[in-house]
């Protein structure tokens, strides 16, 4: 019987974690006036950006979700500082994929391909510069394109990153494949099933694990990234998989988890690599979800766990700075959207620069006039 | 508890209603005026104490949502809650003078009052019990349902250390799967012995399958060829961590041993968690097996068969419910409804007879494949719902052991003032054939019980079976 209420504990994490990821007001929104394709916020560092799709095959293992397919394929994006400032801005996801996404969330109060209107800063395979550049691997939320993240990954591109953004495929309910084929999410189908959590996120570390092997040892980006600054960065449970791929690779020297319940095992012994939670209040310590208390206990080395007063589950994607776009009212008493992503970018960047290009940040130390939002957890952490 | 442990069945589909918003009984609610109690609209709130406010709102959420609502006599839940209070007064070495059952009149509000007023006289003298005497009334008077689908339960304590997918525990599954209860109509034959080893202190002790258990902290598991009160100790619940005792027996060597098992957080198996797994048998037949009708369960089955089928010609399915605790009705019918059209699968009746025919869903495409379903003692609600419209229309064949007998009636929830669900049917269940299948089960057409030999070389003699039934 205790089998059956642990299954129920688990299928609780899932649904909570299942309920709050997509939540956009539906039907109830009042009625949309949709207010014209979104633009998303410019870079705030110093290089233009460039970007590029890669698709890479992992033939040594058969996929997790496609019984029938016997290798791996992920589509990978790049983001890298470049000396182009024109050209042609990357496109934010094709029509198909606007569309996807979009009855999948249940949203209709757009036409279907608003997404893929979203004009981006990035420029279309323009030629990267530079040499041995740290790099950042982004993993998005569950049933979400890593374009999601697009705000985020343009960010740490202009401040000198190379991102890598990993579309985990039939994760999404949208991804475009080398053959033009489109990936929906066949691992909706068993989102309920006690472990689904921990078995996915142990299929993403593989996923970022092999990403590494091929963007570090071959293929012309080799020379840009810089293999001992490597880092990743995740939003729910792609958060989550931020912590499983650091347990089993140790290559990944820090990493972030956005809003995300984790689901990996850190052994016993702990894992002492950087490591920050930044999350909306969900995750309070002692809150509905216990995954962060019992992490936090088993994180040994620099820690961070931040809450974001006002913050909600998507604040840490594009996914607000899309909602006039898209006709959806913001929720009362919710981060305006351009504010969230000014926060995920700052703090996202300031932990990035402190642990892989060593530069000390004082915004991690203690809590800031000019961010006020931002509270330090456990310590200095109730609600204000 | 009682209340917890009746409601296996019933889980599943609570859970499920976490998520995915409820759909309000409307219908009910119109006819019963029940406002006293609403479901709930996502996740809970903090739990807070439950206190005679609590009871009060359960006492009429019951009487005005529960399947017997319009005929219970009130009196048997007050006076089964009276008794519970008292006999916890009595356990803490402690008597009130004053502590008698009220006169009651058959009149439900008055009756309430007369209750309310006695409680709080006898609950203000024994402050220090106040939370755990509300606990205990409230849960008698659910359980003076007689209903294994009324339950009344609090938000799930769980372990702090706690990851998705474990196990809490001693790390291993008996033949008698769940601690018995005392009116359990299922019948279990000797020997106690373990069918699978999941992990945790039974792993890390080496038992395995098909080892018996003789005796659990010193005592026999049955007594006079029946099951006794000592099994529940293989099944310790969270947070309770006291070692339980086995004294084993490993019939092929005859060793016989005793270990110690501590009860606790294990992980398991993730692939063996999934609900539904396939993999084509003999070449030619297309097996599946379902542990729950979660959200989407039957797209899921009926996906893997196409999937086994292509390329190639099967013979027939073996659906494996062997342990599927149930879930939603309507997944229930719409796997049904790739095997027939055109019927009726079960029968939703109301106290006074008035019947909903729950009918197939023709849209979904028929399979015209022949079918085998596994059924054993845990196959219980949804999974019989399932189980008795394969017998009762002629769909295919059951092989393995009788059902649970757990299926009164779909379950609805309703959220109190403390956060806690209380849930229970508004109606109860028919077969096909309209007929009772609550307490009784669905038996199989060919009985095969699992030995403990089978059990220790790893045979399936259930399958085995189902795959000669195919093949002939």
């Amino acid at each position: 019987m205790r089998q059956i209420l642990a299954v129920a504990a688990g299928l609780a994490v899932l649904a909570a974690s299942g309920c709050s990821a997509p939540s956009p007001p539906r039907a109830d929104a009042p009625p949309a006036t949709p207010a014209g394709p979104a633009t998303l916020p410019a870079p705030t560092g110093d290089h233009p950006v460039g970007t590029t799709v890669l698709h890479l095959t992992d033939t040594s293992r058969p996929d997790p979700w496609d019984l029938d397919a016997d290798a791996r394929e992920l589509k990978v994006t790049l983001w890298y500082p470049t000396e182009q400032r024109d050209g042609q801005r990357a496109p934010y996801m094709t029509a198909k994929e606007s569309e996807l996404l979009l009855k999948g969330s249940g949203i209709a109060s757009a036409p279907f391909d608003t997404l893929s209107k979203t004009r981006t800063n990035a420029v279309q395979d323009a030629d990267p510069v530079g040499r041995r550049r740290p790099l950042v691997v982004l993993s998005p939320g569950f049933t979400k394109p890593l374009s999601t993240l697009t705000s985020l990954a343009e960010d740490l591109a202009s401040r000198g990153y190379v991102v890598a953004g990993i579309d985990h495929t039939y994760e999404s309910y949208a991804t475009t494949l080398s053959d033009g084929r489109i990936a929906e999410c066949l691992a909706c189908d068993s989102d309920t099933d006690p472990g689904f959590g921990a078995g996915l996120v142990q299929g993403r570390a593989a996923d970022v694990s092999f990403v590494l092997d091929q963007l570090t040892s071959t293929g012309k980006h080799a020379g840009l990234i810089d293999r001992e600054r490597i880092a990743m960065v995740g939003q729910s449970i792609g958060g989550a998989s931020t912590m499983a791929a650091m347990v089993k690779d140790p290559r990944i020297r820090a990493g972030i988890d956005m809003d995300g319940t984790t689901y990996a095992r850190i052994p016993k012994s702990g894992l002492s690599r950087p490591f920050m939670f930044i999350g909306s209040r969900e995750h309070v310590p002692g809150g509905n979800d216990n995954s962060w208390d019992r992490d936090w206990k088993l994180l040994t080395g620099w820690k961070r766990w931040l809450v974001l007063s006002g913050a909600e589950h998507q604040s840490f994607t594009d996914t607000r700075l899309l909602s006039d776009a898209l006709g959806i009212k913001p929720l009362p008493g919710v981060l305006p959207a351009a504010r969230a992503a000014e926060l995920t970018r700052t703090y996202v960047a300031a932990f990035l620069d402190q642990h892989l290009k060593s530069e000390r940040q004082p915004l991690l130390e203690e809590p800031s006039s000019r961010y006020p939002e931002v509270r330090f957890c456990p310590a200095a952490c109730d609600e204000s | 508890m009682t209340v917890v442990r009746i409601a296996v069945a019933g889980l599943a589909l609570l859970l499920a209603a976490a998520c995915s918003p409820p759909a309000p009984p409307r219908g009910q609610a119109a006819t019963t005026g029940g406002t006293v109690c609403a479901p709930p609209q996502g996740r809970p709130e903090a739990e807070t104490p439950t206190t005679i406010d609590v009871i009060e709102q359960a006492y009429f959420c019951i009487l005005g949502n529960y399947y017997s609502g319009p005929t219970l006599d009130a009196r048997s839940l007050l006076t089964a809650g009276f008794l519970a209070l008292t006999q916890e007064i009595n356990r803490d070495g402690r008597d009130l003078p004053e502590a008698t059952m009220p006169a009651l009149t058959g009149d439900r509000k008055a009756d309430w009052t007369a209750f309310e007023a006695a409680y709080r006289k006898i609950t203000d003298q024994v402050p220090d019990l106040r939370d755990n005497l509300a606990i205990v009334t409230l849960e008698a008077m659910v359980a003076a349902l007689g209903d294994n689908h009324a339950r009344w339960a609090g938000q799930p304590e769980r372990p702090p250390d706690y990851y998705d997918g474990d196990g809490y525990g001693l790390g291993l599954r008996a033949n008698v799967s769940a601690p018995p209860r005392n009116d359990d109509p299922r019948v279990t034959l000797p020997p106690l012995f373990v069918t699978t080893v999941e992990g945790g202190a039974a792993q890390a002790a080496g038992l395995r399958p098909g080892d018996i258990v003789e005796s659990i902290n010193g005592m026999a598991p049955f007594l006079d060829g029946r099951t006794t009160p000592a099994i529940a100790a293989l099944y310790p619940e969270y947070p309770d961590t006291r070692p339980v005792r086995l004294r084993l027996l490993r019939q092929d060597t005859g060793r016989r041993w005793t270990v110690s098992l501590k009860p606790g957080l294990y992980p398991r198996d993730l692939a063996g968690l999934q609900v539904v797994r396939s993999k084509l048998a003999d070449d030619d037949v297309a097996y599946v097996r379902m542990t729950g009708f979660t959200p989407d369960s039957a797209n899921r089955v009926l996906r893997a068969v196409t999937r086994l089928r292509t390329g190639r010609t099967l013979s027939g399915v073996v659906l494996d419910l062997r342990g599927n605790g149930g879930g939603s009705p309507a997944e229930a019918t719409r796997l049904l409804s790739a095997f027939t059209h055109g019927k009726n699968t079960a029968y939703q009746c109301t106290v006074n007879g008035t019947c909903q025919a729950t009918p197939t869903d023709d849209t979904v495409e028929l399979l015209n494949l022949p079918l085998v379903v596994l059924i054993d003692r845990d196959c219980a609600s949804a999974c019989e719902h399932f189980s008795s419209a394969v017998k009762d229309l002629r769909l295919g064949r059951l092989v393995g052991t009788r059902t649970a007998g757990v299926i009164s009636g779909p379950a609805q929830p309703y959220l109190l003032a403390n956060n806690t669900l209380l849930s229970f049917p508004a109606r109860h269940h028919l077969g096909p054939d309209r007929e009772v299948i609550d307490r009784i089960g669905v038996p199989p057409d060919h009985h095969v019980p699992l030995t403990p030999g089978d059990a220790a070389a790893g045979r399936d003699p259930v399958l085995a079976k189902a795959l000669t039934l195919l093949h002939t």
